[in-house]
Order: C-alpha cells, then sequence, then structure tokens
C-alpha cells in the first residue's frame, strides 16, 4: 500500500477544463471518495491517477515514484470500472487470472491467487461460470477479485456501486467497506451517489467544475460545509439556504425544530413559518413552507421525526426554532462558509 | 366475430389463403426453375431447345469425369480460398486501423467504401486498363521500380490471370469485411482494452486476448458469407478473362455460361449447374448451423 500525492493537477480538453489545479493527498490505507455532480472532473482526475489521461499540467505520486507520465501498467495500481469491464469471453477464474497470465505468472501460483481473491469475496463457487450467467453483484465482486490479484498499491474504484439495484447496492457497500479494513488498502473512490461517499469515505473530496470545493471527513463535510455549493450538495433534502441582509444563513432540516421541542432552552432562534405542505415518509415528516420576516419569505424544509408530536397544519403558521450553534453562515457574495458558530455573527453582518 | 383469441375452426384456412400469394410466387421463382434445371440435367438437351432425349444421369457422369469439370472444380476453390483469405486479412487489417482515433477518420472510412459501391462492369474496365501490357499503369509502375523488366501480359497468360482476377475480386470486396469488422470492433467496451491497459498487457495481448475472441465469430461468419458469394460470381471473371487464357480462369459457374451458351450443352450445363447448388447448399447448411449456435449463445 502506498501514499498518493496529487500535486497542482489539472487536465484540459481544448478549452474545456475539465480538472483545474486540484491538489490532494491520500493517506497509506485510506479510503478517499471523489463526490461530485456529474461533470465536476472527478472520473478525469481519477483516470489521471490510473495513468488513462495525461494531465495537463501538475504531477501525481504513488509512494516514493513521481508517476504523472508512467505507463498504467508501471504505477501498480489497480482499477474497478463502472461496468466492471469483465472478459465476456473468459470465465470468472480467467477473468480473475487475467492480469496474472499477462505478466507471464504460470501453474500453481495463478491458480493459488485466483482462489485466494476469489475467497476474500466469496465467489469460489462461481469460478467455471462466464459473465453474462452471473447476476451484477457477482460481477462487480469479480471486477474487485481481478483488482485483488496483483497486490496494488492503490485501488481505483469508479463509481463500481451504480449499475446494482438500491438494495444490493446497501449490502454491496457494506461489503466493499469491510473488506478495504481487512485487505487495509489504499483507495480512491469515485461517486455521485453522496449516501456511498459518506458511508464509505475516510475523507470525502467534494468536487464541482473542475474544482475541489472541500476535503474533509463526512462529519465535518455535512456539519460544516465550506461553501454554499456542498451545503446543497450534501443532505436530503439540503441545507435550507436563507437570504439574510450582509450574509446567507443556512440550516439543516432536521435543525429546524417546533419550538416546543427545545422547551426551556436558551440560545434559539426563533423563525415562523407559513406551512404549505407536509410529506410522511415514515420515519420522518418533511414540512415545506415560507418563513415570516426577518427571514424574507425564504422557502425552507423542515425535516421532523415522526416520534415528535407537533400541531402543524397545511395552510396554517406554525413556529419553529434553531439553535444558535447550529447556523451556518456563508459570505453572500463568494458563497464561502464564514467561520462557525454564530455568536460573533452581529460583528461579521455589521461590515456587509 | 370472435372477439377471444382462441383459434377458431375457419383461422385455419385464412391462414393459408393469406399466405399462397407469396407461396405462389416463391413456387413459380424458385421450384419451378430447380425442377426445370434438374429435369434439363436428365436430357440431352441443345440450344434453343425445352426438352430432348432423357439420358438418365449421363450428364452428371460426363461432368464428374471430364477434366475441364475437374480444372473448374479446382479454379474455383483457388479463386474462393485465394480471393476470400486476402479479403480477410485486408479487411481486418484496414478495420483495425479505422478503428483507430486519427484526423480525418471519417473521410478514411467513406474512401475505403468505394470500391464497393463502384458498379462491377465500370471496375473492370478501370481494372482491364490498368492491367494492359502497353497502356497499363501496372506494369509502367512495375517497371519504373525495376521489379519487372518486360512489361507482363496480366490476363492473357495462365500464370497470372487468375492472381489478376483475385486481386480485382479482392479489390472491389474487401470494403465488406471491413464494414462488418468495424461494426463489432466498436461494439467493443473501450473499458475493456483500460483494464488490460491497467492489468499491463501489451499491445498484441490485447488483440490476441480481447479483440480477436470479440470479434471471432462475426469474422467467421463474414468469411464464410463471403466464400458463398464468391463461389457463385459470375460477373467479375467473365468481364475480365471470359474464363481463359486456355480455361485458367473457368471456375464452375463460367463453366455453365460457356456450356450452355458457347456450346449449346444445355444438359451438361445444367448438371454442372446442379452440383455447383449441391455445393452451395453444404456451405450454406454450415452458414446456418453457425448462426443458430451463435444466437443460442446470445
Amino acid at each position: 500500500m502506498a501514499r498518493v500525492e496529487i500535486r497542482n493537477v489539472g487536465k484540459i480538453f481544448g478549452n474545456y477544463k475539465a480538472v483545474d489545479d486540484v491538489s490532494l493527498t491520500i493517506e497509506d490505507g485510506e479510503f478517499v471518495v471523489l463526490l461530485g455532480p456529474s461533470g465536476c472532473g472527478k472520473s478525469t482526475l481519477l483516470r489521471m491517477v490510473a495513468g488513462l489521461e495525461l494531465p495537463t499540467f501538475g504531477d501525481i505520486v504513488i509512494g516514493e515514484t513521481v508517476a504523472t507520465r508512467l505507463r498504467p501498467k508501471d504505477r501498480n495500481i489497480a482499477m474497478v470500472f463502472q461496468n466492471y469491464a469483465l472478459y465476456p469471453h473468459l470465465t470468472l477464474y480467467e477473468n480473475i487470472a487475467f492480469p496474472l497470465r499477462v505478466a507471464g505468472r504460470r501453474g500453481d501460483e495463478v491458480d493459488k491467487k485466483v482462489r485466494w481473491a476469489a475467497g476474500l469475496v466469496g465467489i469460489e463457487h462461481l469460478l467455471a461460470r462466464k459473465p453474462r450467467q452471473t447476476s451484477g453483484g457477482e460481477r462487480q465482486r469479480t471486477a474487485l477479485a481481478r483488482s485483488l490479484v496483483r497486490d496494488p498499491a492503490l485501488f481505483l474504484l469508479d463509481e463500481p456501486l451504480s449499475n446494482l439495484d438500491a438494495k444490493l447496492r446497501h449490502s454491496a457497500r457494506d461489503e466493499l467497506r469491510t473488506f478495504q479494513e481487512r485487505v487495509g488498502m489504499t483507495a480512491l473512490y469515485v461517486t455521485h451517489d453522496q449516501v456511498e461517499a459518506m458511508g464509505l469515505g475516510d475523507r470525502v473530496v467534494v468536487m464541482q467544475g473542475g474544482r475541489v470545493r472541500q476535503v474533509g471527513t463526512p462529519e465535518e463535510i455535512y456539519l460544516y460545509p465550506a461553501d454554499t455549493f456542498v451545503a446543497t450538495f450534501i443532505g436530503t433534502p439540503p441545507m435550507n439556504l436563507i437570504d439574510m441582509p450582509g450574509e446567507v444563513l443556512g440550516v439543516r432540516p432536521e435543525n429546524l425544530m417546533p419550538v416546543s421541542f427545545f422547551g426551556q432552552e436558551s440560545g434559539l432562534r426563533r423563525m415562523t413559518m407559513l406551512v404549505s405542505r407536509i410529506e410522511f415518509l415514515g420515519s420522518d415528516k418533511l414540512i415545506y413552507g415560507a418563513l415570516d420576516d426577518p427571514f424574507g419569505q425564504a422557502k425552507v424544509i423542515a425535516r421532523l421525526p415522526s416520534s415528535v408530536p407537533a400541531d402543524i397544519r397545511e395552510g396554517e403558521r406554525a413556529h419553529f426554532a434553531v439553535r444558535e450553534h447550529e447556523l451556518r453562515s456563508f459570505d453572500p457574495q463568494t458563497g464561502l462558509a464564514r467561520p462557525a458558530p454564530i455568536p460573533q455573527r452581529a460583528s461579521v453582518a455589521s461590515h456587509g | 366475430m370472435a372477439e377471444t383469441h382462441t383459434v377458431q375452426p375457419g383461422d385455419r384456412a385464412i391462414a393459408y389463403l393469406t399466405l399462397t400469394p407469396s407461396a405462389a410466387v416463391l413456387l413459380l421463382l424458385v421450384a419451378v426453375p430447380t425442377i426445370t434445371v434438374i429435369g434439363i440435367s436428365l436430357q440431352d438437351v441443345g440450344f434453343g431447345e425445352m426438352s430432348g432425349p432423357w439420358i438418365g444421369l449421363e450428364n452428371f457422369a460426363w461432368a464428374l469425369t471430364s477434366r475441364t469439370f475437374w480444372t473448374a472444380l479446382k479454379n474455383t476453390f483457388v479463386w474462393v480460398f485465394g480471393s476470400v483469405s486476402l479479403e480477410m486479412m485486408l479487411g481486418l487489417g484496414l478495420a483495425l486501423l479505422l478503428n483507430r482515433t486519427f484526423a480525418l477518420r471519417g473521410v478514411a472510412r467513406a474512401i475505403i467504401l468505394a470500391p464497393y459501391l463502384i458498379p462491377t462492369v465500370v471496375a473492370v474496365l478501370v481494372w482491364r486498363y490498368m492491367f494492359h501490357d502497353i497502356v497499363g499503369i501496372l506494369n509502367y509502375m512495375l517497371m519504373s521500380v525495376g521489379l519487372i523488366s518486360k512489361p507482363m501480359v496480366w490476363l492473357a497468360s495462365t500464370s497470372t490471370a487468375m492472381l489478376s482476377v483475385i486481386i480485382v475480386g479482392v479489390w472491389k470486396f474487401f470494403p465488406f469485411v471491413v464494414i462488418a469488422l468495424l461494426g463489432i470492433l466498436q461494439s467493443i467496451p473501450q473499458e475493456q482494452y483500460e483494464a488490460a491497459e491497467i492489468d499491463g498487457a501489451s499491445a498484441f495481448q490485447q488483440f490476441w486476448r480481447i479483440t480477436l475472441p470479440h470479434i471471432l465469430p462475426v469474422f467467421l461468419l463474414t468469411a464464410l458469407l463471403r466464400t458463398i458469394w464468391t463461389f457463385h460470381k459470375f460477373e467479375i471473371i467473365y468481364l475480365l478473362t471470359g474464363g481463359g487464357p486456355l480455361d485458367s480462369t473457368t471456375t464452375l459457374p463460367i463453366l455453365v455460361y460457356i456450356k450452355g451458351f458457347a456450346d449449346f450443352e444445355l444438359g451438361r450445363a445444367a448438371a454442372i449447374a446442379l452440383i455447383t447448388f449441391f455445393i452451395l447448399v453444404v456451405l450454406l447448411a454450415v452458414y446456418f448451423g453457425f448462426m443458430k449456435r451463435a444466437e443460442a449463445r446470445q
């Protein structure tokens, strides 16, 4: 396993900047997830680390080696593709053995390695089958096993779960993480699915428009988004953004609760909402509405556990509140977060 | 009126009734000529006649014992094997080349197809000019680079006539192979090559382990189809050499024509035609067997 350093890397296609000056370090044994909407440059970045694309500028260091111009095979990496890239005419056994065969390994060594890798992902009983005779989940595991047999220093995974159905994706995510911890692999993982990113990543890199918006643990990214993009990209429903004079206030839907919920607590920001709609989602209720002044009719969503009793009706006003320290503040011009927590807000606002 | 989908007593009759027109056309176009030819092959029929004395299998016996027939059969195999193998090699090479990304790829693909679109008569006339011993560009070029010292009579020499005919055939039909193979080459997911690249497979290993297994069914099918079509090809050879010189380019279809319309021996022509037909039926059976297996694999 190895440490990976991405130094000021960029990729320009024609006059389109796909990746714009990205720097990032992946520590030995760390699982880092690149997260962003489609076209944000995350796959291009991954492909540059793999050696499938040449960076327009910047360097990629894998272990002790500057790998920027090395061919993919000389980087000691393994990659799992979105469509798994299994060879349809080969059995799962031969698919997994492929990297060893092209490296000229023969006989017992190949067999031992293949069975070891297949055992790790639990597909020993399927080795004689062709890919088309297996399910999506089994193919995904085969691709994983194939990536394992060469003992790579770095695993690159390009949306490997996106072709699985929702239920399977859940268990595959769990397996992948357990597996990563057992093998101790250094991994760079690309996804557009925030649940996957939060669930898998030691750290999450949020990208947009070819740039890194924020790097942090899932908690950091969720609780302290670096800007309004991250604030609204992470979380379902996303963080409510409320335009105020001189600042943009951010409130997570689950922090916006009926006043009665807080009891005698102090340090609250009270808000009155004209409720337009209530959605019952089972464990939660989503309450859609617009805030009264001084919050400028801002449209917001509150997320209420169904277990919390609340006398809220569509078309009526209801009293809500947020703990001051759970409020986030963003610069209205740049969208960047201002230092949390909020209590100093008044002094910041007076400058604006 | 029947509202349900159950079969009614009259349905079968209606089905047969609606099928009758197409069945009749097929019968008229396929069965009648075939039966007529079988009939003629059993008689001694001269030109301008539709029947003659019944002589049983004598025409077949003649064919199978005549040197002309066996020469034509041998020529046919040389023509088919030579043309198809060269078409396949050239087609594969060019398809692999055209499958890569390069500037003006679209233009190159269009140009490659040109020979296939040019009418055979036009192509043959142009090639006859190029093969001409005095004014032909082929001799001119070969002499100017010093490969030959005096002009060659390409089409009128027994040693080069078949080669010349094959060259024209290959030139005319390799684009078909290119189209077929390019289609299947483009269906190979790029990710498979990228995965192989990461796994350290060389360019040759990628061709051998990814490209070839992927295109093999289409490659074999195309080869088989080209074999069948080349087997009964007539006009290219006839227009270039007329089957000569000294029968050196007389293939079975040419022999059928010569027997029927030059020697006026329709009975013998019909017998040879039926033998040719039989060989093609065997090839077609192989083709359909192959298709069936390919479909089962899908």
